[in-house]
């Protein structure tokens, strides 16, 4: 059995075993994209955590017989799973696989205790776990094994929320047939951060791709507490149509002191500074386009600049999923049919509108 | 400044022109001028300047040409393609500069007549094209042949040959043929302006068809986007240019001919020292092979006589020639890869088809595509034998008719003739007629001429110094006319810009400008203001040119350039696709760069959204 497992070799096939997310990893690393190195904790890893400790009754048994609608016993019976989960020891052949990985990945970047982002990645992509996973259960900036191993068992622990449990009852899911994997990735130390998507998500123009940053991490854009520099650029010829630079008040960075992230005000002069320069936008374009390529589907890509490397090898693509709103619109003719005849009829009828 | 604005540009009665302009209107014909008749009507159209026909005060016989287009291009959208709400151009004058108004849409009745006719008429043309194409070359070049073999008399014979008398007297002499040859000329230059926009109005209207197709498939797709599929790369007007380039290329080869070329002497006598040498000969040989017509080419717009062309200053020719060979030993390409221009475009449009999601928008797309890729010749090519060949014939035939009138003592320089209208020279052609048969010793009006025409060469100085409002009367609310949104670029951003800027340039500092993006990319340096042509030897490498609008004979200074930014022009208008086809950033349509923009000063242009920024002003 394998407890963990290397992003290099994971890939749409593996979701079963190491969830969307990190599948998805894997896969963008296969397309030759610049993903921050790391591994996975296995869902094997996690079956083998509550079988051989035994928990595994414990936690199924309490789920039986649960009404969704109850939200105190809802909330009781997750806090008592999840805190149970926390509190059970990791099988020690799990804990040398996580201490072997997170040692290999610190020495890969000649540190001995990396900061690493660690995420949960569920097997069933609809869970909330996994639309809430983005503030749920990624624990940025966690530093050394031990700390590693509690947020582990966090992100196992996060599969029986009161809102995962609710919904799977709601939705008929069996909970024993939702697995969990967890990704431990190497923090990017990010001077900007935002997202993008390979159409534009106000019209759908396919020919568009939108970029949002903003100073620090991206959770200030994800969770939407900035207005963030938008860049709109055309997929084929890489114009830069659009800069819009707002005014980013906050950012969401490391305090080291306190050992968390934190948000803090952005200096004054930083916040209406563009936060990408064009070759960066350029760069970010380059990616995106590989990233659709290879997907065959418009995405929606979370990405990163490390404040440390040198450009290009400092840009990271953190995450990148289906764009969903227009890609289920589109298999209608935009024009209608329309015949050139007809085109020439339209135009020669048209107005142009002056005011 | 009293011309202040509300949402509305200067009403054009009221408007008042700077006193040294005194006496302009009897420059041109009086249908051009703004009426109290006509009040009414001109108070409620748009007026803005067209500055890409006539950047510069138009002198009296080169008005022909703006009251030969106003014609053609109205007719062929109001009663022959009958573009349903489109109606024509009217034009007026003031203080020597042209103003244009595009006419609002036409009843619905009306609108419903020509909705007929322009389904059945238009759409031939478009299946038809290619062949239309070859036909109206033959035509034009059969025009262009004719002009140039008008006789004009130079000299009036003391008597009338003997074949001319004898054995039967012929009937007519040459007071009558100068009379005729006169109106010949101007005929003929009108039907060149008809068949000048025979096919015009329609290549516009497929580009907007295009347009409304990329629009609907693609919402955000930039102007620059779609003209950069669209604009072709083997066109007539780039050929000029190209005969430079083989002819450097020819002289490379062979260093005798190289080193007389890129001496300092003038063409003329380059071209004496090239007789005396056998490759130098050979060069020749190729060099007269290919100037007719590739050098008839005008060193402006071809809308002025006074810009000359290739043929008639052949120092221009040679010194692009001698800056090649200078290029060339430095081991640089000088010509545009047109393979490479061409395969780009090609990928470029592939790439948004692949974009493409449903087959029918697919079709819709080619169709319209193949449609606008094939009539697009027409805008393109139409340039060079129009407005540079054809003009450039007719210069030379009117300056025979000036060399008369200086030989007959009426002018004392020969392009002093441009200083008439065309109504005007038929009366000083009549005069010398009369007066040659009247006999001998009879007097005549000289003096009064030459004086008209030092007041209007005064005028036009004048006229040259006043930097004109770019526009009066109210702005519409909807334009149909293809051209007045494709070619001048008149749309509500614009002339909200337009209006700004007026107010802007008439108050404080402006340091913001918008246009068309219309070649992407960005550039940052100093920018020289060209607001006389012969100023363009001034253009140092690194320069932004600012100017009102480029022509194609300055080809060869685009590789010196950063970027270009235009008063006028829309996407097709020629600083687009040249600076398209040079790989530098362009704003075009600005309204006001020449007068916010000083030479000297710092600016920055994006090509991709159409920003020009004054980033420091010169000291």
């Amino acid at each position: 059995m394998k407890h963990v497992i290397d992003f290099k070799y994971v890939d749409k096939g593996s979701l079963n075993l190491v969830g969307g997310k990190n599948a998805s990893l894997g896969e963008m690393i296969k397309a030759g994209i610049r993903v921050p190195h790391g591994f996975a904790v296995t869902t094997d890893a996690y079956l083998n955590f509550i079988t051989a400790t035994g928990i595994i009754d414990n936690i199924y048994g309490a789920l039986v017989h649960m009404d969704p609608e109850d939200i105190k016993a809802l909330d009781q019976v997750s806090e008592k799973i999840r805190s149970l989960i926390v509190k059970t020891a990791m099988p020690v052949e799990t804990q040398k696989a996580i201490e072997k990985g997170y040692e290999a990945l610190s020495q890969e970047y000649h540190d001995c205790n990396i900061p690493v982002a660690v995420r949960s990645s569920a097997t069933a992509e609809d869970l909330p776990t996994a639309s809430f996973a983005g503030q749920q259960d990624t624990y940025l900036w966690t530093i050394g094994i031990a700390q590693v191993m509690v947020n582990v068992k966090r992100c196992w622990a996060s599969l029986f929320t009161s809102r995962a449990i609710s919904y799977r009852i709601k939705n008929d899911f069996s909970h024993e047939d939702v697995l969990i994997s967890v990704g431990i990735q190497k923090m990017v130390s990010a001077k900007t951060s935002g997202v993008m998507f390979t159409l534009d998500p106000t019209n759908g123009d396919l020919s568009k791709i939108v970029i949002e940053g903003s100073w620090g991490f991206g959770e200030t854009v994800v969770g939407g507490y900035v207005n963030p520099d938008k860049f709109i650029v055309d997929k084929v010829t890489k114009e830069i149509n659009e800069r819009t630079i707002s005014q980013k008040h906050i950012q969401c960075v490391y305090d080291s002191g306190k050992d968390e992230v934190v948000h803090i005000d952005v200096d004054e002069e930083m916040q209406l500074e563009r936060c990408l320069i064009d070759d960066e936008v350029q760069e970010l374009v380059r990616i995106a386009k590989i990233i659709e390529d290879h997907y065959g589907s418009p995405q929606d890509i979370e990405w990163s600049i490390d404040k440390d490397n040198p450009f290009p090898e400092n840009l990271f693509i953190v995450q990148s999923r289906p764009e969903t709103v227009w890609s289920q619109k589109q298999s209608m003719p935009i024009l209608g049919g329309k015949s050139s005849y007809q085109i020439m009829m339209d135009r020669g009828s048209k107005r142009i509108k002056i005011q | 400044m009293t011309n202040k604005t509300e949402g509305r540009f200067p009403d054009p009665h009221e408007f008042e022109v700077p006193a040294e302009l005194k006496g302009w209107e009897d420059m041109y014909p009086s249908h051009q001028l703004f009426s109290g008749d006509r009040e009414e009507w001109e108070k409620n159209q748009f007026w803005f300047q067209d500055k890409i026909h006539a950047p510069e005060a138009i002198p009296p016989l080169d008005h022909i040409f703006q009251e030969a287009w106003q014609i053609s291009l109205s007719q062929y959208t109001t009663r022959v393609f009958c573009i349903p709400p489109a109606q024509g151009i009217a034009q007026r004058m003031v203080g020597c500069y042209l103003y244009i108004a595009a006419i609002a849409p036409p009843p619905d009745e009306v609108q419903g007549a020509k909705a007929e006719r322009f389904g059945a008429r238009v759409f031939p043309v478009f299946q038809n094209y290619d062949e239309l194409w070859e036909k109206w070359l033959v035509k034009f070049k059969a025009l262009g042949k004719e002009m140039d073999e008008l006789k004009i008399p130079t000299e009036l014979p003391e008597f009338i040959s003997e074949e001319e008398v004898l054995p039967a007297p012929k009937g007519y002499y040459v007071s009558y043929d100068i009379i005729e040859g006169f109106d010949r000329l101007v005929n003929m230059m009108f039907k060149g302006w008809q068949y000048h926009f025979e096919m015009l109005n329609l290549s516009y209207l497929a580009y907007l068809m295009f347009v409304d197709v990329a629009r609907g498939l693609f919402p955000g797709i930039s102007e620059s986007s779609i003209g950069k599929m669209v604009a072709g790369a083997n066109v007539a007007m780039f050929r000029p240019e190209e005969e430079l380039c083989q002819l450097a290329r020819k002289a490379f080869s062979q260093s005798g001919v190289a080193d007389i070329l890129k001496g300092d002497g003038s063409a003329n006598e380059k071209i004496e020292q090239l007789e005396s040498l056998k490759d130098g000969k050979d060069w020749l040989e190729h060099f007269n092979n290919v100037k007719t017509p590739w050098f008839f080419v005008s060193c402006g717009s071809g809308w002025y006589h006074h810009e000359g062309s290739w043929i008639t200053n052949l120092d221009i020719p040679f010194g692009y020639i001698k800056s090649y060979l200078e290029q060339l030993d430095n081991g640089e390409t000088i010509e545009r890869s047109l393979d490479k221009i061409e395969k780009e475009r090609d990928e470029i449009v592939a790439e948004y088809r692949a974009l493409i999601k449903t087959d029918e928008d697919k079709k819709t797309f080619e169709d319209t595509y193949n449609n606008i890729r094939s009539i697009y010749r027409y805008a393109e090519d139409h340039l060079f034998w129009v407005e540079h060949w054809f003009h450039t014939i007719w210069y030379a035939k009117v300056r025979e008719f000036g060399q008369l009138l200086v030989n007959c003592d009426m002018l004392d320089e020969v392009d002093d003739i441009f200083m008439f209208n065309r109504y005007e020279i038929p009366e000083l052609l009549t005069e010398v007629s009369t007066g040659w048969a009247l006999g001998v010793d009879i007097p005549m009006r000289s003096e009064h001429y030459k004086a008209t025409v030092a007041k209007r060469r005064k005028i036009l100085e004048a006229a040259k110094k006043w930097n004109p409002q770019p526009a009066l009367g109210i702005p519409p609310e909807e334009v149909a006319e293809p051209f007045t949104v494709m070619l001048w670029g008149i749309t509500t951003d614009r002339v909200q810009d337009w209006l700004k800027g007026v107010d802007a340039v008439a108050g404080a500092d402006v340091s913001e400008i918008k246009g068309f993006a219309s070649s992407a990319g960005f550039a940052e340096g100093p920018a020289k203001v060209l607001k006389l042509l012969k100023d363009i030897v001034d253009v140092q490498p690194g320069d932004i040119l600012v100017c009102a609008s480029t022509n194609p004979s300055w080809a060869p200074i685009f590789t010196k350039i950063k970027a270009a930014v235009t008063d006028i022009g829309g996407l097709t208008s020629h600083a687009a696709i040249v600076c398209r086809e040079y790989g530098i950033p362009s704003v075009t349509g600005t309204g006001i760069a020449t007068s916010a923009i000083k030479t000297g000063d710092t600016i920055r242009v994006d090509g991709d959204t159409g920003e020009v920024t004054i980033v420091e002003r010169a000291a």
